[in-house]
C-alpha cells in the first residue's frame, strides 16, 4: 500500500501530527519548548487557560502533537478505522490541547473508562467515542493537583482518583444524556461532562476552594495561527481533490444530511468528500473570525480544529452557517460582546446545535444559535470551568428546550410504501 | 440475556414498528426469536415497493459498529423521516428478505453483545 493510500485511510491524521510537531520547532527552541511544556503540564488548565500564554506557541504545538501521537498509537493498537466520529474525536482532542488538555491530565480519565469496560466485560475499544471526547473534563485532574492550595501528596492522589472516577461513570451517563437532547447536540459528552463538572464545582465550592483560576489569552501569534489553520484546511482540500478530482460533485448529498447524532460522513459519503467538507468548515471558521476582526489565540484555534473535526461527524455549511448567524445576531442585539474570548469561541462552538438547522431549517437554526449564545456564559457559571466543552453543556439545554416543541408541531407525512 | 441486551432489543422493536407505521403499513406482524447468542426480528408485511426494500437493505446492511452502538444506542426507537434506521443498521448483523405468495418476510438478526 503506497504512502498516500495509508494516509488517506487515516484521514491525514499522521500528517497533521508531523506538521504540528515540526512547526513547534520552527516557532521555538527545544529549551523553550521544554520549559513551556513543563508549565503546561503544571497548569490548573481550567477554562479558559490559553496554553500559548502559559507555555508559548512552540510548547503548545508540541503538546498538541504529543496528544495526537498518543491517540494515533492507541487507535492503531486497537485496530481502529478512521471513521467520522473517531476523526472528530482526534481533532477535538488536538484542538483542546491548545487550552486545557495535556497527556498528564487525560490519562486518568482514559483509565477510568478502561476499568468500566473491564467491569462490564466489554471491549475497551467499543467505548472509543466516549474515550476520545471524555477528556473534556481533564482540568479537574490538573486543578485538584495544581490549582488548589493542597500539598502535592494530597492533590496528586485525589486528582488522579477523581479523574479515574469520572472516566468510570462517564460511559453509562453519556449514553443516558443523549436522550435529553435526542441527538441534536453534537457535543453530547460535553453536556454529560458539564453535569458532572457542576457537581464537582458545587462540592469544591462548599469546601471553600477558590475556583477562579482561568487566565487571559495571548493574541501574539495571531498571524501564525491563521497560517497554521489555513495550511491544515488546504491540506484537506488538496487531498480531497487528489482522491477525487471531481469531489465537489459528491458534495450536495452530504449537505442534505441533518447531521444529527450519530452521523458518520466518512461511512456515508466517503473520505474524499468528507475531507472536502472538513476543509470548507475550516475556511468558514477562519473567514468568520477574520471578517469580524477577531484575533486568534489558543482557545480560538481549538475551536477551529474542533469545527473541522466535526466536518466528518455532523457539521457542514448548510447546517452550521444558520446557527453561526443566529449566534452573531445574539451578540449584536444583546448586551453580550465579542470582547470576551468565551463569546468568540462560542461563535464557533455554537455549531454543536447544527443538526437543529439541518432538520428544521435556516430560521429555526438561527433561533437555536441565538439561544445558545445567550445560554453559554451562564452554563460556564454553573459548571465551574472543569468541562472544557462548555458549549456542549449549553447546547444540550438548547436542544432539550427546542426539540420536543419542534417535534410536536412538525407535521409527519406518512408515506404509503405498499406495492 | 442481560438487562442491557433486553433494553436494546426492545428499542429495536420500537424503531422497526415506528419505521413500518411511518411508511404506511397498517397490517404487519413483528416477532422475535431469541437464542443465547442471537436475536432474530421477523417482519411480515404485504409486498412493499422495491424502493422501500432497497432503502431498508441499504440502511441495515451496514457493518456493525460497536463504538457507535455503545455511544448512541439510546437514540434507537426515536426516529423521524430524516434519520430512520441510521443507527439501527449498525446494531444488526444480517438482513434477509424472502417473498412468499402474498407476503414479504424480512428477517433481521443481531448477534447478542451483552451476555450474562
Amino acid at each position: 500500500m503506497d504512502f498516500f493510500t495509508k494516509l488517506k485511510k487515516r484521514m491525514l491524521i499522521p500528517l497533521i501530527f508531523v506538521v504540528l510537531f515540526a512547526l513547534a520547532f520552527v516557532f521555538d527552541t527545544p529549551t523553550n519548548i521544554y520549559h513551556g511544556y513543563i508549565n503546561i503540564l503544571k497548569s490548573p488548565s481550567v477554562l479558559i487557560s490559553d496554553y500559548i500564554r502559559i507555555g508559548g506557541l512552540g510548547a503548545t504545538l508540541f503538546n498538541v502533537a504529543t496528544i495526537i501521537l498518543f491517540n494515533i498509537i492507541m487507535l492503531r493498537r486497537l485496530g481502529f478505522k478512521m471513521t467520522g466520529p473517531i476523526f472528530a474525536g482526534v481533532l477535538t482532542i488536538a484542538g483542546f490541547s491548545f487550552f486545557g488538555k495535556n497527556i498528564f491530565n487525560t490519562l486518568p480519565i482514559y483509565l477510568g473508562i478502561y476499568l468500566y469496560a473491564k467491569t462490564q466485560k466489554l471491549e475497551f475499544k467499543s467505548f472509543m467515542i466516549v474515550v476520545l471526547f471524555s477528556t473534556g473534563i481533564s482540568p479537574i485532574v490538573s486543578f485538584l493537583i495544581f490549582g488548589t492550595t493542597w500539598p502535592l501528596y494530597i492533590g496528586i492522589p485525589i486528582g488522579i482518583l477523581v479523574g479515574i472516577f469520572t472516566g468510570f461513570i462517564l460511559p453509562a451517563f453519556s449514553a443516558h444524556t443523549i436522550r435529553f437532547h435526542k441527538g441534536y447536540n453534537l457535543y453530547n459528552i460535553g453536556f454529560a461532562l458539564g453535569v458532572i463538572s457542576m457537581l464537582y464545582a458545587v462540592i469544591l465550592h462548599s469546601f471553600n476552594v477558590n475556583l477562579e483560576v482561568g487566565g487571559p489569552t495571548s493574541e501574539v501569534y495571531h498571524t501564525e495561527l491563521v497560517i497554521i489553520s489555513l495550511l491544515l484546511s488546504t491540506i484537506f482540500l488538496i487531498s480531497s481533490f487528489i482522491i477525487d478530482k471531481k469531489v465537489y460533485r459528491s458534495y450536495p448529498p452530504l449537505l442534505k444530511s441533518t447531521g444529527r447524532l450519530v452521523s458518520d460522513f466518512v461511512r456515508d459519503y466517503g473520505r474524499a468528500v468528507t475531507m472536502f467538507n472538513v476543509a470548507i468548515m475550516g475556511y468558514i471558521s477562519i473567514a468568520l473570525l477574520l471578517l469580524l476582526d477577531l484575533k486568534l489565540n489558543g482557545p480560538v484555534m481549538g475551536g477551529i480544529l474542533t469545527v473541522m473535526g466535526f466536518g466528518a461527524f455532523g457539521k457542514h455549511p448548510k447546517n452550521a452557517l444558520p446557527v453561526m448567524l443566529g449566534a452573531l445576531i445574539g451578540v449584536t442585539v444583546t448586551n453580550y460582546t465579542l470582547d470576551s474570548v468565551g463569546m468568540v469561541i462560542a461563535l464557533l462552538f455554537v455549531t454543536a446545535v447544527s443538526p437543529i438547522a439541518g432538520r428544521y431549517g435556516v430560521i429555526i437554526g438561527m433561533i437555536a444559535g441565538f439561544i445558545h449564545i445567550i445560554i453559554t456564559p451562564l452554563a460556564y457559571t454553573f459548571q465551574g470551568g472543569f468541562d472544557l466543552y462548555n458549549n456542549g453543556f449549553a447546547a444540550g439545554f438548547v436542544a432539550a428546550i427546542m426539540i420536543p416543541f419542534l417535534e410536536a408541531i412538525k407535521k409527519q407525512d406518512l408515506e404509503e410504501e405498499k406495492a | 440475556m442481560s438487562k442491557q441486551e433486553i433494553k436494546i432489543i426492545t428499542k429495536i422493536i420500537r424503531e422497526l414498528s415506528l419505521f413500518l407505521i411511518m411508511h404506511g403499513f397498517k397490517d404487519f406482524s413483528l416477532s422475535t426469536k431469541n437464542t443465547k447468542d442471537t436475536t432474530a426480528f421477523i417482519i411480515e408485511i404485504d409486498h412493499p415497493k422495491e424502493s422501500f426494500l432497497d432503502h431498508m437493505i441499504d440502511k441495515i446492511s451496514r457493518e456493525r459498529e460497536m463504538e457507535i452502538e455503545t455511544y448512541g444506542w439510546e437514540l434507537i426507537g426515536d426516529i423521524d423521516d430524516k434519520t430512520e434506521l441510521e443507527i439501527l443498521g449498525l446494531l444488526i448483523d444480517t438482513i434477509d428478505v424472502k417473498k412468499k405468495a402474498d407476503k414479504t418476510l424480512i428477517t433481521l438478526v443481531r448477534n447478542n453483545r451483552y451476555l450474562d
